[in-house]
């Protein structure tokens, strides 16, 4: 059946023309190329990319802010591997991540394929899903601390409804703080990713579902067969911001739990703060902060080559 | 084609270079004419204390001008670290935590002020004493104190405080004092709550990375927390409950905090924030009889706030600049700062006349003598190794009271991650 | 070139005409229809709720004392409505001016993203030379450090440009992200190479390709870009925290902080009122954008 809806591969799929071989068009298009990425990468080499050089190389020092950075080579690294505090964060924010991104994506793309109409006040239902992402953090924090109260919170009395006798005890539970974040966060970004979900459906073909309503597909099918597929850039997209920002994840645990009861919810950014800005710590510090972005760039690698492998 | 873009990309370019016109400008300094010292404070419009020193020295020093730069309160450290590492900090530098006096003195920006006399007397001085020199000089110190609400304590029939507490009467008054409406006390979340008092009166010391005696400081909260006579810490922190909206609203009894809140009180009673209610201030409840009582100086704990000069400061200003640090010390200026309800690091009978003469403030004599005397330790020894230790503390805290871990083994993990992130000399 | 995007109105228009409601001709099958409408429009309106509600505390809580917010048990109305705490950031506090700076600061670094950021994407997406996914890989790798990490480095470059204390500082610092490449070259990817490949022959240069074709043709992405750009330098407040220390060069979000906080203690009824101030227009930015998220403009009409 929907064949003819898997056989009509996504836009996205074709190929960058194959120009013919000769080097003055390579060189043509490497300058052409270059000229379009320039205005962009003035400001980002100079403003962005040379104080992330610097970031490196103050890893490898003793640097406090001020005055000389002494050389210490691979000792901030050595500490950073038998740093018990790194470890937990380091998991932690895994942990985060790994919760994080799966439960947005369904979320965010579900508000989305919703809200992907032009029924009336659909206008209403686009800005209430983004506004927990406007809304102050703090009040996030407070109504959500409210709602997972141990004793006499809405979450726990309804689960007490069902039969459940010792629900959890969220934020104020080592084991359960982390999941409760993770709500937190996702219900706060679902609004802004559904933002870029919107945007990536217009590019999903109608005839395409056409076709595949006429072949007899039914909607998950056409939405398995259709939509995601032509929606792969995007998705690529998403999911790639999804795991840096969740990795980066620093604001919500410091308004809602402030990395605790303990340390069960500390990550690794307020790793980086705490022993940058409140022990001026800078060169280790930073080279926790290398460590992260070397984690990111390796799930990014991976994504990409995913990426590359399934649109070929 | 491409000029279109070109085009777009001027228009872009130009607006940039034209909104750079309201950014704002270097000063430049001339050597021979009046002297400028730049000051950094926070909150510039709700804490006068810094206009209030600055205008009081000019009056004493016309050629000398003092220019405020004012800082975010929070992230205080934060900004002023970013300036002084792009060389564009203020010449005199207020020290407003003493657990970063070390690292900026480390990193070579403090001038010694080793030369600047000090009166007899003053408090807070050795904190920033590093090596035999001093890199800054106290104006400010806070201690931490017991504010009750008399009205309460009467209503509860419960006799008020004397001067003679030791933790168990608090602990036995708090129980007294709870009734449906108001519990008989309010700790709040801080760390200090618990740690700054036991490390005060058992005389402990955070670096040496034993903390067995906080053990019974917590096992108390505890104990208060299950009888009621107390918020729970992980109701107080899901609610970001503030210790002014429940001792200022009379949901508590009792409140343990430092002096700073006198003023606070004051004026939120004035605006009509906090009820009408009469409170007083006694001395902080002590571990045992020995220090308690009239005849005794009971322990508390609380850091200075003190100036310190900028070592990068213009050579022509130094002079200036270390007559301003030995002014904000002085007499004259404790009494500029009691004035406007600011706890000043010299105390003696006249500075206290001037500060419980403000409108709204105390009258009894108890709350004078829990204002004056006092045997004030310091909340943070000056060491670069105590924001590291204060940051597992605060992990341990939060252990503890969220009933996640038992004070026994969150102890054990504190002191094991002290030995093994910060190191124990 | 016009030729083709005159097709493609047409199969819009076209595909308007048939549209599928007149098929739906049995009444029960309508009825059931408007009641799973009703249903849906219930639904949704119970969730929307859900969403609003940390809103709908936080304006409740602007209109409290300042020692009547956070209370056990929670208070979700004020016992009395106080109105003054609006009309003190309205009338004691520079807000005007907050307003003014953080207008110019969002919209600036909004333009500039959307444009140096879209056409660097072009550059990334549909051209091809030696070291691109390199330098796109590292775009995306600065994505990943936490800008506290290389706050410091990056003051002191500004401040040594003598950039520090002005609003340039701001604009410069968010205006060349990466996110907007990333995001913009993602949507390129899906507009079929069929299109710049008949405006080559047509004689097109790839700067009008790119001007005539890829933007038009992305509205929703730039749309979406605009917006998030503009939302979230609205709301940034580490980035002016740093950076402007003059107050007449305060954002909102940085006015607001220091107006209701000092060393001790924070008004949060004072600062739960401006941020919803600070909300409003961002809320009234978003309802009048959002319908060009879904501005489809349909880029299937040529098959290759």
């Amino acid at each position: 059946m929907a064949t003819s809806a898997r056989t009509a591969a996504p836009p996205a799929a074709r190929k960058v023309p194959q120009h013919r071989p000769g080097s003055k068009l390579r060189r043509h298009n490497t300058i052409v190329g270059w000229s379009f990425i320039l205005p962009n990468f003035l400001g980002f080499g100079l403003l962005t990319l040379v104080p992330i050089v610097v970031l490196f190389y103050m890893s490898f020092t003793n640097w406090n802010a001020f005055g000389t950075a002494d050389w210490v080579g691979f000792a901030n690294y050595e500490r950073l591997l038998t740093d018990g505090s790194f470890r937990i964060s380091f998991l932690n924010t895994l942990y985060y991540t790994v919760l994080h991104i799966p439960l947005t994506i369904v979320a965010s793309l579900g508000l989305a394929l919703l809200l992907n109409n032009k029924l009336r006040g659909v206008a209403f239902f686009r800005t209430a899903a983004f506004f927990p992402y406007i809304t102050s953090i703090v009040a996030i924090a407070v109504v959500w601390n409210l709602l997972f109260s141990p004793d006499s919170g809405p979450i726990n009395e309804v689960l007490r409804a069902i039969g459940i006798t010792e629900p959890p005890g969220w934020l104020t539970s080592p084991e359960w703080a982390m999941p409760a974040v993770v709500i937190v966060g996702t219900w706060r970004d679902m609004g802004y990713y559904m933002v870029l979900f919107l945007a990536g459906l217009q590019t999903v073909p109608r005839e395409l579902h056409e076709a595949a309503r006429m072949d007899g597909a039914g909607v998950w099918q056409r939405f398995v067969n259709v939509t995601l597929p032509c929606l792969r850039p995007t998705m690529f997209f998403v999911t790639v911001m999804l795991t840096i920002n969740s990795l980066k994840i620093f604001d919500l645990i410091l308004v809602m739990t402030g990395g605790g009861p303990g340390q069960s919810t500390s990550v690794i950014s307020q790793f980086i703060y705490r022993r940058g800005f409140e022990e001026n710590q800078f060169g280790f510090a930073s080279s926790a902060a290398v460590a992260l972005f070397f984690l990111c760039i390796a799930v990014t690698v991976v994504q990409f080559l995913w990426n590359k492998k399934r649109s070929v | 084609m491409k000029r279109t873009f070109a085009a777009a990309a001027g228009i872009a370019a130009t607006a940039a270079i034209v909104l750079a016109g309201c950014s704002g400008g270097t000063e430049s300094t001339d050597p021979d004419g009046p002297i400028t010292l730049t000051l950094s404070g926070w909150s510039l419009d709700t804490t006068p204390e810094f206009q209030a020193l600055a205008d009081a020295f000019t009056e004493q020093n016309p050629d000398v001008t003092v220019e405020l730069v004012g800082y975010d309160p929070v992230e205080y450290n934060t900004l002023l670290t970013a300036d002084l590492a792009a060389r564009s900090g203020p010449d005199i530098i207020t020290q407003k935590e003493v657990k970063f006096v070390s690292t900026f003195q480390e990193g070579g920006q403090l001038l010694d002020v080793s030369d600047v006399e000090l009166p007899d007397g003053i408090g807070g001085a050795s904190s920033y004493e590093i090596d035999g020199a001093s890199y800054a000089v106290p104006y400010r110190q806070d201690s931490w104190v017991l504010f009750y609400n008399k009205d309460l304590f009467d209503a509860a029939g419960v006799e008020q405080p004397d001067g003679s507490w030791t933790w168990d009467d608090y602990e036995e008054a708090a129980a007294a004092l709870t009734t449906d409406a108001s519990k008989g006390a309010y700790q709040h979340t801080w760390q200090s709550v618990v740690q700054g008092f036991a490390n005060a009166q058992t005389g402990a010391d955070i670096l040496d990375g034993d903390y067995e005696h906080f053990a019974p400081y917590y096992e108390r909260v505890q104990a208060m927390e299950e009888a009621g006579s107390e918020v729970a810490f992980n109701t107080a922190t899901a609610n970001q409950l503030t210790y002014q909206g429940e001792f200022g609203t009379q949901k508590a009894a009792m409140l343990p905090m430092g002096t700073w809140y006198v003023a606070t009180l004051i004026a939120q009673q004035a605006s009509g924030e906090a009820n009408d209610f009469e409170w007083g201030i006694a001395p902080i409840p002590q571990e045992d009889a020995s220090t308690a009582g009239l005849e005794n100086e009971p322990v508390t704990f609380g850091d200075p706030t003190g100036f310190g000069i900028n070592a990068g400061i213009d050579e022509n200003k130094v002079e200036a600049a270390k007559a301003f640090l030995e002014f904000a010390a002085s007499e004259e200026a404790a009494q500029v700062l009691a004035g406007i309800g600011i706890t000043p690091a010299l105390l003696n009978e006249a500075v206290v006349e001037t500060y419980f003469s403000v409108d709204g403030a105390p009258g009894d004599d108890l709350s004078k003598f829990a204002f004056a005397e006092h045997e004030t330790l310091p909340e943070n020894p000056t060491s670069s190794r105590t924001a590291a230790i204060q940051g597992i503390l605060a992990d341990m805290h939060t252990a503890i009271l969220s009933g996640s871990s038992s004070v026994d083994d969150a102890i054990a993990e504190a002191q094991d991650r002290v030995a093994s992130e910060v190191g124990t000399d | 070139m016009s030729e083709l995007l005159d097709r493609n109105i047409t199969q819009r228009t076209l595909r308007k005409l048939d549209d599928p409601k007149p098929r739906r001709t049995s009444r029960e099958r309508s009825a059931r229809y408007r009641a799973g409408r009703a249903i849906g429009y219930i639904a949704m309106i119970v969730f929307a709720a859900a969403l609003l509600t940390p809103f709908f505390w936080m304006i409740m809580s602007s209109l409290k004392s300042a020692n009547e917010v956070f209370s056990v048990p929670v208070q979700w109305l004020p016992e009395t409505f106080v109105w003054s705490n609006y009309v003190e950031i309205w009338s004691r506090s520079d807000i005007i001016t907050w307003i003014r700076n953080t207008l110019l600061v969002s919209t600036v670094v909004t333009l500039l993203q959307v444009l140096t950021g879209s056409f660097a994407a072009y550059g990334f997406a549909k051209m091809r030379f030696r070291g691109r996914d390199v330098l796109f890989l590292l775009y995306i790798g600065t994505i990943a450090v936490p800008w506290q990490s290389y706050m410091i480095p990056q003051f002191i470059l500004l401040t040594e440009a003598g950039l520090s204390n002005s609003l340039v500082a701001i604009m410069l610092l968010q205006a060349f992200g990466a996110f907007g490449v990333f995001l913009m070259k993602q949507y390129y990817e899906t507009i079929p190479e069929e299109l710049s490949e008949a405006a080559r022959i047509d004689g097109l240069s790839e700067y009008s390709i790119w001007r005539k074709i890829m933007l038009p043709l992305s509205v929703p992405a730039l749309a979406s870009l605009a917006l998030l750009t503009f939302v979230n330098t609205w709301n940034d407040y580490l980035g002016p925290l740093i950076y402007l220390r003059n107050p007449d060069l305060w954002t909102l979000q940085l006015g607001l902080r220091s107006f209701v906080s000092n060393l001790y203690d924070t008004n949060y009824a004072l600062l739960f009122a401006g941020l919803t101030i600070s909300i409003v227009p961002i809320a009234i930015i978003f309802m009048l954008g959002q319908r060009y998220f879904v501005e489809g403009i349909a880029t299937s009409g040529l098959k290759g």
